[in-house]
């Protein structure tokens, strides 16, 4: 069942033990709800529906952060979206001690001209990443190789810990 | 009496003579030198109106120049940064530098322009001089402070549905929420200095009357989304925004007052002050949506200009 805080939403994620964040995070979200929810030790975030968040939404998920780390609770962070990458980039105590275990990345085609958000597994690409090195990407239009869009030091800098 | 002038510091012959041309259309006259210590004398003998300072330059001297410029009455003191430039922190650490053009060409001609045509005019207000002519502005204005989620919202749907991407929609929505946010909570103030709004929940209704109302205007020429608010109160100050930008807590820990401004300008590549100290206080934010984020500089521009009370 989805509940609605303000402008967010939290509904069960697609594997036990995940909750998955939409919307909005500002003033309304009540993020300090989310240690209270995690499970066996574990807050797993499921972040691609999140598509905005100010700054007293991140000064809300700051505290969030910091009250799952006192709880001593492992915070995994999956599917970040763009607009949250932007904030774990910007300021470095939105990170807390969470993991990130994928995110979206802006891509273009050269080819044809689309922008598009693609999800990167963290994991998997790891090594690429710490390298600085955008995984590649298929255009999903006209199938030629897109190029990462931003700055890979700027973009991935948030996976530096 | 010699011309009104600008003067440039720069040791580069070529970005000399590009700046020269591009800052000769206004009529004033150009003077410019290599070096810091060739503008200190220039500067006992001179009052400009700008003085132009490259990147590559700043130092305690640099420093020094800047300071004794603005004692003498320079209207703005600006810096220029090339591509890839990691300075802003030491420049904002220096208070009197109200202008930072950060370009990833030789010289970026327009922003140089308009920057030097509104001191020289004396008209600072409007996004209309950052945007092409004819661009259409949309134009909304509060009544309400819970109107600003829409207004936020609505920003970023119509900005998507020009085709622009979600990375610049989403851009403008933060940009556009932290402006109009600031314009309602944080500036109005009363006549003993007090900021009577400025601890209030920001989820709280308020009514906005004829003198609270926040005006947002917006508009894309394909060149630059502009952004551009506007509070009646005018309180925001030069030092009050210097402070902001150079806000090491922001980046490490995202606390304290003046965060919103942080986040915008970190989220714009230009960000535009205009303070009519006692009347209102214009920010316009610019992204750019026609080059790609790895054609640009990495830091953002930012300006400020006050209007003359006298």
């Amino acid at each position: 069942m989805t509940e609605t805080h303000g402008r967010m939403t939290i509904a069960p994620g697609p594997t036990p033990g995940v909750l998955t964040l939409g919307g909005a995070i500002d003033e309304t979200a009540d993020l300090h709800l989310l240690p209270k929810r995690a499970s066996s030790g574990r807050l797993s975030l499921d972040l691609a529906g999140v598509n905005f968040i100010n700054s007293l939404g991140v000064r809300d998920w700051i505290r969030m952060q910091a009250a799952a780390t006192e709880a001593g609770l492992d915070v995994e962070l999956a599917r970040v979206s763009e607009p949250l990458v932007h904030q774990l980039n910007m300021i470095v105590a939105t990170r807390g001690s969470s993991r990130v275990t994928s995110f979206y990345a802006p891509y273009a085609c050269d080819a044809c001209g689309r922008e598009e958000s693609v999800l990167i597994d963290a994991v998997a690409y790891n090594d690429q990443l710490v390298r600085l090195e955008p995984p590649p990407a298929k255009c999903p239009e006209c199938s030629a190789q897109m190029a990462f869009n931003d700055f890979p030091e700027r973009y991935f800098s948030f996976l530096s810990g | 009496m010699k011309a009104a002038s600008i003067l440039i510091v720069h040791p580069d012959r070529k970005t000399q003579r590009t700046m020269q041309r591009v800052l000769g259309s206004t009529g004033y006259l150009v003077e410019v030198v290599d070096d810091i210590a060739q503008a200190r004398a220039q500067l006992d003998a001179i009052t400009p109106v700008l003085v132009v300072v490259d990147g590559s330059l700043l130092s305690a001297e640099a420093a020094a120049l800047v300071d004794a410029a603005r004692a003498k009455g320079v209207e703005a003191c600006m810096t220029l940064l090339g591509l890839g430039d990691d300075k802003i922190p030491a420049i904002l650490t220096m208070g009197s530098i109200t202008n930072l053009l950060s370009h990833a060409m030789p010289v970026l001609a327009d922003e140089l322009t308009i920057t030097v045509q509104k001191l020289i005019r004396r008209d600072l207000f409007g996004a209309e001089k950052y945007l092409l002519w004819g661009t259409e502005l949309h134009e909304v204005t509060l009544e309400r402070a819970s109107e600003r989620h829409g207004i936020v919202a609505s920003l970023g749907e119509q900005v998507r549905a020009r085709g622009q991407a979600a990375r610049v929609a989403s851009m403008a929505m933060l940009i556009a929420d932290e402006l109009i946010s600031n314009a309602v909570h944080n500036a109005p103030v009363d006549a003993a200095g007090v900021y009577y709004r400025a601890d209030l929940a920001r989820d709280q209704e308020i009514e906005l009357d004829a003198k609270h109302r926040v005006r947002m205007r917006w508009g894309c020429d394909a060149r630059y989304l502009a952004i551009e608010v506007r509070d009646q109160f005018g309180s925001l100050s030069r030092d009050t925004i210097l402070t902001s930008l150079a806000k090491d807590s922001v980046r490490e820990t995202g606390g304290g007052a003046g965060m919103g401004v942080a986040l915008a300008y970190r989220s714009s590549d230009h960000l535009v002050f205009n303070l009519h100290p006692g009347t209102c206080t214009e920010i316009i934010a610019l992204i750019d949506v026609r080059n790609p984020p790895t054609e640009r500089a990495g830091a953002s521009s930012y300006n400020i200009f006050v209007e003359r009370t006298q």
